[in-house]
């Protein structure tokens, strides 16, 4: 890929100064001039909006387009509608229980269904669902990349801020993975209450490539402020998120990482009757009795899920970094697969009814591939450039279920 | 990140390739990383320093800074004994970026052999350097 590719916002990113990388086969912008660690405060806080348009986008329809979905992703495609549920993470699976990438699946309208794949691994997730083509009748496969805009809307204030804007239609119900269709600037937009943050309030956008610059500067002038992928990750780490080639993909000794290694992937596995055998459908069931037994702490001769993510909080001051390793006992248990430090918002009160202070700081957070048989709180080390520093498992870095606000949940050395 | 033309470098502070600066006073030399540097790492979020009573010769690695996407090492620009070192960096970092040159310095030390400064970059060559890369 010689030449990067230019999202329809180029120009606007141009404008706000933003420090430009290659990513994907895309030229996107890292930061803009605030830099990650106000970039990631400013989405907890308010109202981040990215640009994700690199981001693959493909749309399924024909007859036998729902038996094709069915085959070759991970969850029950048949469970969303467009009026109560109509969007689900989902994976697209090896026939060894492996994933090709992790893809989110809409359905906007009765008739079509969109899937959102990783930049990176758009020409390969085609090339892999080619294979399987032959096998469906009427079915429609089309690239809509470069003809679609996508940005992403994350925070407290991104409903508000969207409300203002709408000339018609309503906004999703606020529920996660509900969706909509409304009216911008003339525009037909499709919302949905989706996002890669951990922000309990959020949406992600689509739009025809001609009108994203005009609805990103709409959004800006009812005070979204621009985010760039290094605070993307920030917040997904922080979100405790899989990242594709970090947490999903091969590990680094090149080992395919079984699907329900990843927590957060066990909803996105459905063994509905509806479904009926689809790729990696054994493996996944074998994973599928592992993870069960390792909820149970049963955890002898886990074949199919040796190893698992687990975030991972660092007790005594120092950075994990992808590639560290975990040690418990002086012995060898995992390696770091994401690691920074994530800036936080300070919080006063209890629960539902803390609220964010003015201050701020910093602290570790990280994700670990590690064997399964590890438990929460059990006494671990990090070994960073040869020291070692205490670590544990923990359960969450951060809490999602109490709006408006993402909550940091403090097990982390903070600065 | 910005353009050299918009980035501080005091006229009487010595500098590495690497992008330390090294100051001397009383006879001691303190040292940090400059405007560059840190406008290149973007936000500090960590240092490592060593210990008082430390010895290193000159480029011998000392430290790290890390910023959310980078780590980075410290090399001494000099031989020395570190005799401070700035504590307050560890519950602070980001005043490597807001004060490269005053509250963000990282050692101090006493060296080795002061002559030394006179071969690594003073201002103007340091500069050079940078509009050549």
């Amino acid at each position: 890929m010689s030449n990067p590719t230019r999202t329809p916002f180029y120009g606007e990113h141009l404008a706000l100064k933003a420090d430009m990388v290659e990513f994907g086969g895309w030229q996107m912008p890292i930061m803009y001039p605030d830099g990650i660690v106000q970039e990631h405060l400013n989405t907890r806080l308010g109202a981040g909006l990215f640009d994700v348009s690199h981001m693959g986008r493909f749309i399924i329809r024909g007859k036998d387009g729902l038996a094709f979905l069915q085959h070759v992703l991970t969850n029950n495609a048949a469970a969303l509608d467009i009026y109560r549920v109509g969007a689900q993470y989902t994976l697209i699976p090896t026939e060894t229980g492996g994933a090709v990438d992790d893809a989110y699946l809409y359905r906007f309208r009765q008739d079509q269904f969109l899937l959102v794949v990783n930049a990176a691994n758009r020409k390969k997730d085609w090339q892999h669902f080619r294979q399987f083509m032959n096998d469906f009748h009427g079915l429609e496969l089309l690239d809509h990349t470069a003809e679609m805009a996508m940005l992403s809307l994350q925070g407290p204030n991104s409903r508000e801020i969207l409300h203002n804007i709408i000339s018609h239609g309503q906004l999703p119900e606020p529920r996660r993975n509900a969706v909509s269709t409304v009216s911008i600037s003339g525009t037909e937009v499709l919302l949905a209450c989706t996002g890669y943050t951990g922000e309990p309030i959020g949406f992600e956008l689509f739009m025809e490539r001609a009108h994203g610059p005009g609805i990103w500067r709409r959004l800006l002038n009812e005070g979204a402020t621009p985010v760039g992928l290094g605070a993307r990750d920030t917040l997904r780490l922080e979100a405790g998120l899989p990242l594709y080639g970090h947490e999903l993909g091969v590990d680094t000794d090149g080992g395919e990482i079984p699907i329900l290694s990843c927590p957060t992937a066990k909803p996105a596995v459905s063994f509905s009757p509806l479904k009926g055998d689809f790729v990696g459908k054994q493996a996944l069931k074998n994973q599928f009795k592992d993870l069960e037994r390792i909820i149970n702490h049963d955890c002898q001769n886990l074949a199919h899920l040796p190893r698992i993510i687990r975030p991972i909080a660092l007790i005594e001051r120092g950075v994990a970094r992808p590639g560290s390793m975990v040690l418990k006992e002086g012995n060898p248990v995992g390696v770091i697969t994401s690691g920074t430090m994530a800036p936080m918002w300070l919080m006063e009160g209890d629960g539902a009814e803390s609220t964010m202070t003015d201050n701020h700081g910093l602290r570790a957070v990280a994700l670990g591939y590690v064997d399964s048989h590890v438990q929460m709180d059990n006494p671990l080390h990090v070994e960073i450039r040869g020291k070692r520093i205490a670590a544990t498992v923990v359960p969450f870095h951060l809490r999602s279920d109490m709006p408006p606000y993402a909550r940091p949940i403090l097990h982390s050395h903070m600065v | 990140m910005k353009e050299i033309s918009e980035l501080d470098f005091p006229e009487d502070l010595y500098y590495t390739e690497e992008h330390e600066w090294a100051r001397v006073t009383d006879g001691n030399v303190t040292i940090g990383i400059s405007d560059y540097a840190q406008d290149q790492l973007g936000d500090v979020v960590f240092v490592e320093m060593p210990a008082s009573g430390d010895q290193f010769k000159k480029g011998d690695a000392f430290g790290t800074v890390e910023s959310v996407k980078a780590v980075s090492e410290l090399y001494m620009p000099i031989d020395g004994e570190v005799i401070r070192v700035n504590q307050t960096l560890e519950d602070a970092p980001e005043l490597l970026n807001q004060s490269p040159y005053a509250d963000g310095w990282i050692l101090e030390i006493k060296p080795g052999d002061a002559s030394q400064l006179e071969t690594i970059l003073n201002r103007d060559a340091y500069l050079k350097m940078l509009k050549e890369s």
